[in-house]
């Protein structure tokens, strides 16, 4: 091991670099953390502590040992950092370095509270304070917490005459009694920020202030070791065209802690093998640093290279795996690969007859061939018709049946039709008229206020959770209560009359009306999250202006937001997990493989069949679930396809294909099955049971596919399936009529159920078992019967194991 | 034809008697999980019966501590309410009128009435950190309390260890809810979810029985011919969902072939005026069954009182619709609540289980101490009420304390994870312990420095 480890270190590349690559100081108290990474083989290290800093001119600026720079006078000098014999150097310019300074409320002494937590949940920043004292959640209103600090409690607070007498400073230095006890020093830089800010004359927030812009992140992203530590730097980007270093005041997180634990100042520990996104909050703004360490595995270059590639799916995924050290499983024989590819786009299971036609078709193409034969196929509509139906809540609970009707058969013609995405949506959002003659209208009927509007269309089209912005900044996410006061007012004039009959309503824009802002008690002009805003006195029917938003080519997050559910819906996972939860804070396990598939859905006008067709062909699609020596813990970078269980509509609909025996729904014609209702509202134990979602939020995880005890209860002793293996009408009493031998019927019901032939030893031992069940005694009548039932106990036996409840 | 509820050992032509016949199956095949499973209950059998249980009354919605457990008589009106405090049968201790015949069990229970937490004042967060001691944060799924029980002792015979009435916590507001299941320890250590009203007249756990054309052998066979069938694919081995799913057919069967689970579930077997006693509906024959189950020897019960807020009498008087109003602690769930666990702490203690029954009540968050416009109260996390009894835990005291209109605790403040770590101390278990965490991280039972309430114990 030694020996080999002193052979291939000569060998091992080795680098060095600066972060950020380049530095700017504005102003005397600018300071600027730098970080020297190393790179060593395939992975990168902090060698910031280990790195001798030098400046070429200190007049300029300075840097101490720990790579810290500091302005001393304006122009540019050089940082040089030298680490294990590497070297690097970057430029610093510094700007008014003794221009006259004064900390800003706004861009300073907010940041610095809410750092040091007085603004958050818990103290102040609670809805009504703490002990008289509030300020807005996370500093999300300047303007009021200037003047709560300044004009309230006589003065007290902020003292201009002796400012170290305020109690914004007595306080959390804990000089005085403080309930949130001792939050900074006094010789800390945040005592320094405010005292210095109120010896300053305590200067109000203003329009004219600096405003955020953007934050970077240094390392933006790393492979490191196991053990390892990182430390971030996060700057802060304004309006003014300064940066700062704003590390100290930002609040982190990690996505993972099992991988990766950060802690207040941003300095990272690697705990295990997998990727984390360490995330970041700063002034309402968010980002995330991407951390990985690889698994420890030895993998051979051949492992990939011999992974048959069919589209760009393949390539990055593969590209991901390898920088993992993860190695692919194998390719699906085509038992599983028909079985799986009927269930993820069709929710059903081949006949016993399409599967011995596949497994005999002998052309190289024949997989691609059934994906385009699933894709004409009517059970094709109505799954993703069911799937659309979930997403927008369609239900009998709050529409009456004319208007569910209305609504179902509008996303059934769509999907039909496979009307892009982009048209579908626009459908809903530019339309008016009759709620009865245009079925997507009946989206306001089932959200009436602009509020339950665009909260609700925020979740289903962009994955965002805006709900917490209702009442103050997102606490963890970027969308501000303005943000959403501007979103809100874009459904303000959605006018909703009765119609001609029962169930018929009429969607028509009004004129008038806004949506207050609470605080402000005004309207905010109208304005999509991050987009252009609409004049408050603009005639226009304020929903084109959030359509034109919503579709638009720019607006990538509505396009990612589709692509992960379709993805999740054929891989068992999306990419962004949950599926629905497509915040900025949350990265896709594979952001390259998302984005890549984001543009190719755009680029191909927002098609979803063809989107379902480059899925289905690619290998990473078709792999076997079967785990080799180095993926058995991945289940969220596709090495190995995932083992789901079966949604309930599914398995419900499948017994009945294979037992021959539909359910019965109440009100609908014989042989409807779970997926072609409309409804959700349809009185069904098994489907209840099984984790059917009853519509009531838009939230994938309303469905439930964890199996139960109940469910094992229903199964067993429960009626639906009983029945239906008893029906007089079904296949085990059709193939009893017709003479066919227990093997024939072991076979077929293997076909069918399991999308394969038994093996020669399932043959063997099944039919014994069946043999020996038989009477050798009793009447003609009894011995048909023991031999019936049987057959029935076999048939269960199958219904309920994991091949036949599991896609795999 | 025979039934697996007959009062009789049945015999079966192969020499089998019926309560054995279940077991019978070829247990070798069920993998893992059923390993873990007779592992567990093995642990269990060595647990002595006089082991501490637990009922969780989760009391959903959010309980006004003005005008329940922590009155303020002497308050302007617009804080202290509608209601009139009363004596309990301890001197010194007055709760609200709308709890008569609680007052005459107050040497039953403790009053804590300076709990608070600091996260956002959603349901949700109360629901977490109520049933599990922490908020969810960093992607990890926190496991219920009665589900680290479940996983460290293990059921108690035939019974599950941790059963959840009536049904799980549906929809709040927000995100669907989190803590009620046992996060990451594995699914395998989920309640058993009763999903029945047991107030329904018909009421009986769904499916619990094979239907009469089905004759126990066939049960048995099918169970066996399940497991053969099972053998073929081995990719499933390594799923854990997979895994999960034979163990909760393992656990079916258990249940099923258990006479004792089986007669627990039996409400109708309770006399008439026992049923009447707890309040015929939803909540009150939710805790009757408790008292039943933990008779049976389940270990820990959860009730959730109301399932949402919406379009609901509940605890959630924001006094606007589809929410509550005020009056409804008068009219409807403070009686729901008074017969229920009056009738729930006397029972107990009447039959010797309320020495080692452990039984707590909370809400997920008190209530804004001035009446809101509406004439209702809102979200209000900074201080509630809580009461905690039986077990080791000490009757008539009162822990804490909170500010003139019981906005913040004054004295002795009690956070969701120190009544935790006071959950397990009564059960029992080591605070110093660590679970298994995601990725084998180990996480510890409560963090370190957080204390059980000592006060509580004598």
């Amino acid at each position: 091991m030694r020996l080999l480890l002193l052979l291939a270190a000569p060998v091992i590349a080795q680098q060095l670099v600066i972060l950020p690559p380049a530095a700017e100081l504005t102003g005397p108290e600018a300071r600027q953390q730098l970080i020297a990474e190393g790179t060593a083989g395939d992975h990168q290290e902090d060698w910031t502590c280990a790195t001798e800093w030098s400046s070429s001119d200190p007049k300029v600026a300075t840097v101490d040992e720990h790579g810290l720079v500091r302005p001393a006078g304006n122009g540019e000098a050089r940082i040089t950092a030298r680490a294990k014999g590497l070297e690097a150097n970057i430029v610093v310019r510094v700007k008014d370095a003794h221009a006259p300074f004064t900390w800003s409320f706004r861009n300073h002494v907010i940041p610095v509270m809410t750092k040091m937590g007085c603004n958050q949940g818990a103290c102040h920043g609670a809805l009504a304070g703490k002990n008289g004292f509030k300020l807005t959640l996370r500093g999300y209103d300047p303007e009021v917490d200037f003047a709560t600090l300044t004009r309230q409690s006589t003065g007290r607070r902020v003292s201009l005459a002796d400012p170290t007498a305020s109690l914004i400073l007595l306080k959390p230095s804990f000089t005085i009694p403080h309930g949130g006890g001792k939050r900074f020093a006094k010789d800390s830089l945040e005592y320094r920020v405010i005292e210095e800010w109120i010896a300053a004359g305590a200067p109000p927030p203003t329009p004219a202030d600096a405003e955020i812009r953007g934050l970077e992140v240094f390392p933006a992203a790393a492979t490191l070791a196991p053990g390892a530590e990182q430390q971030l730097v996060v700057r802060a980007k304004y309006s003014d065209g300064h940066m700062d270093d704003v590390t100290r005041w930002v609040k982190f997180s990690s996505s993972n802690e099992g991988v990766a634990t950060v802690d207040d100042w941003g300095h990272v520990k690697m705990n295990g093998s997998g990727e984390a996104a360490v995330t970041l909050w700063y002034s309402s703004r968010v980002l995330y640093s991407r951390l990985s360490v690889p698994f420890p595995n030895q993998i051979s270059g051949e492992a990939y290279e011999r992974f048959p590639r069919h589209n760009f799916i393949d390539d990055l995924v593969l590209a991901k795996l390898k920088s993992l050290h993860i190695a692919p499983s194998k390719i699906a024989d085509d038992a599983t690969f028909l079985r799986r590819a009927y269930l993820d786009a069709a929710g059903i299971l081949p006949t016993s007859e399409e599967v011995e036609n596949f497994l005999a078709d002998k052309s190289p193409d024949k997989r691609a061939k059934a994906v385009e034969r699933l894709l004409e196929r009517d059970e094709f509509v109505d799954y993703w018709a069911y799937k659309w139906s979930d997403l927008l809540l369609v239900s009998s609970r709050r529409l009456n049946s004319t208007a569910m009707w209305a609504f179902y058969d509008w996303i059934r013609e769509s999907v039909k039709e496979n009307k892009p995405w982009n048209k579908f949506a626009n459908e809903i959002f530019l339309s008016s008229g009759s709620t009865r003659q245009n079925g997507a209208l009946n989206y306001y009927v089932l959200h009436k206020d602009p509020i339950d509007l665009a909260e609700n269309a925020t979740q289903a089209f962009l994955g965002q959770r805006i709900t917490c912005a209702r009442c103050h900044n997102h606490p963890l996410e970027k969308w501000t209560q303005t943000q959403y006061y501007e979103m809100a007012n874009l459904f303000a004039r959605v006018g909703v009359k009765n119609g001609a009959a029962a169930g018929d309503n009429v969607v028509f824009a009004k004129t008038s009306g806004d949506v207050l802002h609470p605080r402000l008690a005004r309207p905010l002009p109208p304005t999509p999250l991050d987009g252009q805003s609409v004049p408050l006195d603009s005639p226009e029917d304020r929903r084109v202006a959030f359509a034109k938003w919503l579709t638009g080519q720019k607006n990538a997050m509505f396009s990612r937001t589709i692509v992960n559910r379709v993805w999740a819906n054929f891989m068992g996972r999306g990419l962004v997990d949950p599926v629905d939860d497509m915040r900025a804070t949350n990265p896709a396990s594979n952001e390259e493989l998302l984005a890549a598939l984001t543009k190719d859905f755009i680029e191909n006008g927002y098609d979803v069949q063809r989107l379902i067709r480059t899925i289905m062909n690619s290998s990473v699609y078709q792999l076997s679930s079967e785990a080799n020596a180095t993926n058995q813990s991945d289940d969220i970078y596709y090495s190995k396809h995932i083992i789901r269980r079966l949604s309930a509509e599914v398995i419900l609909d499948a017994m009945s294909q294979v037992t021959g025996a539909p359910t019965a729904f109440q009100g609908y014609p014989a042989g409807t099955r779970a997926l072609q209702l409309p409804d959700t509202q349809v009185k069904s134990e098994f489907l209840v049971s099984f984790g059917r979602p009853a519509r009531n939020v838009c939230d994938a995880a309303e469905r439930s596919s964890d199996p139960s005890i109940g469910q094992a209860l229903h199964v067993i002793n429960g009626d639906t399936l009983n029945k239906k293996l008893s029906a007089p009408e079904g296949t085990i009493a059709l193939f009893l009529k017709l003479g066919l031998s227990d093997r024939r019927i072991l076979e077929y019901m293997f076909l069918s159920a399991f999308s394969r032939y038994p093996s020669e030893s399932e043959r063997e031992t099944l039919t014994a078992a069946l043999e020996k069940a038989k009477l050798s005694k009793g009447t003609e009548e009894a011995r048909r019967d023991a031999h019936r039932q049987a057959l029935e106990d076999m048939v269960w036996a199958m219904l309920t194991s994991k091949e036949f409840l599991f896609n795999h | 034809m025979f039934r697996l509820d007959a009062d009789r050992p049945v015999e079966f032509c192969d020499g089998l008697r019926r309560r054995d016949f279940l077991h019978a199956g070829s247990l070798a095949t069920l993998g893992l999980s059923l390993t873990d499973w007779f592992g567990l209950r093995a642990l269990g059998a060595t647990d002595g019966s006089r082991a501490v249980n637990c009922i969780l009354l989760m009391l959903i919605g959010g309980p006004s501590q003005l005008d329940t457990f922590d009155m303020k008589p002497n308050a302007p009106v617009e804080i202290r309410g509608p209601y009139k405090p009363i004596k309990t049968n301890v001197p010194g201790i007055e709760i609200s009128e709308n709890f008569p015949r609680t007052a005459k069990h107050a040497d039953k229970f403790s009053l804590i009435r300076s709990v608070y937490h600091t996260a956002a004042a959603v349901h949700d967060t109360g629901h977490q950190m109520m049933q599990t001691g922490r908020l969810f944060q960093g992607g990890i799924e926190h496991p219920h309390m009665g589900c680290v029980l479940t996983k460290l002792k293990g059921p108690k015979g035939d019974v599950p260890a941790h059963v959840l009435l009536p049904r799980p916590i549906g929809n709040t507001g927000g995100n669907m809810p989190h803590g009620q299941t046992a996060g990451y320890l594995g699914k395998a250590f989920d309640p058993f979810v009763l999903n029945a009203d047991p107030s329904d007249p018909n009421f009986k756990v769904p499916d619990l029985l094979p239907p009469d054309y089905l004759t126990a052998l066939r049960v048995d066979r099918r169970r066996n011919w399940r497991e053969m069938v099972d053998k073929s694919v081995s990719e499933f081995e390594t799923s854990q969902d997979a895994r999960l799913l034979d163990s909760t057919f393992h656990q079916a069967y258990t249940l099923m072939s258990s006479q004792k689970a089986r007669e627990a579930f039996q409400l109708h077997h309770e006399p008439e005026p026992v049923r009447e006693k707890y309040g015929l509906n939803r909540f009150g024959q939710s805790c009757l069954l408790a008292r039943r189950l933990i008779e049976a020897g389940v270990r820990f019960v959860t009730v959730n009182m109301f399932e949402t807020v919406f379009d609901e009498i509940t605890w959630d008087i924001h006094g606007s619709k589809p929410f509550s109003p005020i009056s409804c602690y008068r009219d409807l769930v403070g009686p729901m609540f008074d017969m229920a666990y009056a009738s729930l702490l006397e029972e107990l203690a009447e039959r010797g289980l309320l020495s080692n029954t452990m039984v707590m009540a909370t809400g997920e968050f008190g209530r804004t101490p001035k009446i809101n416009p509406a004439g209702g109260r809102d979200h209000w996390p900074q201080c509630w009420t809580m009461l905690m009894g039986g077990g080791p835990i000490k009757g008539g005291t009162v822990v804490g304390s909170s500010d003139d209109i019981a906005a913040a605790p004054k004295e002795r403040p009690v956070t969701p994870a120190q009544v935790a770590a006071t959950v397990y101390r009564g059960l029992g278990i080591d605070l110093q312990i660590e679970l298994p965490g995601a990725q084998g991280r180990p996480v510890p039972l409560v963090d370190r420095g957080v204390e059980p309430i000592r006060e509580l114990f004598s």
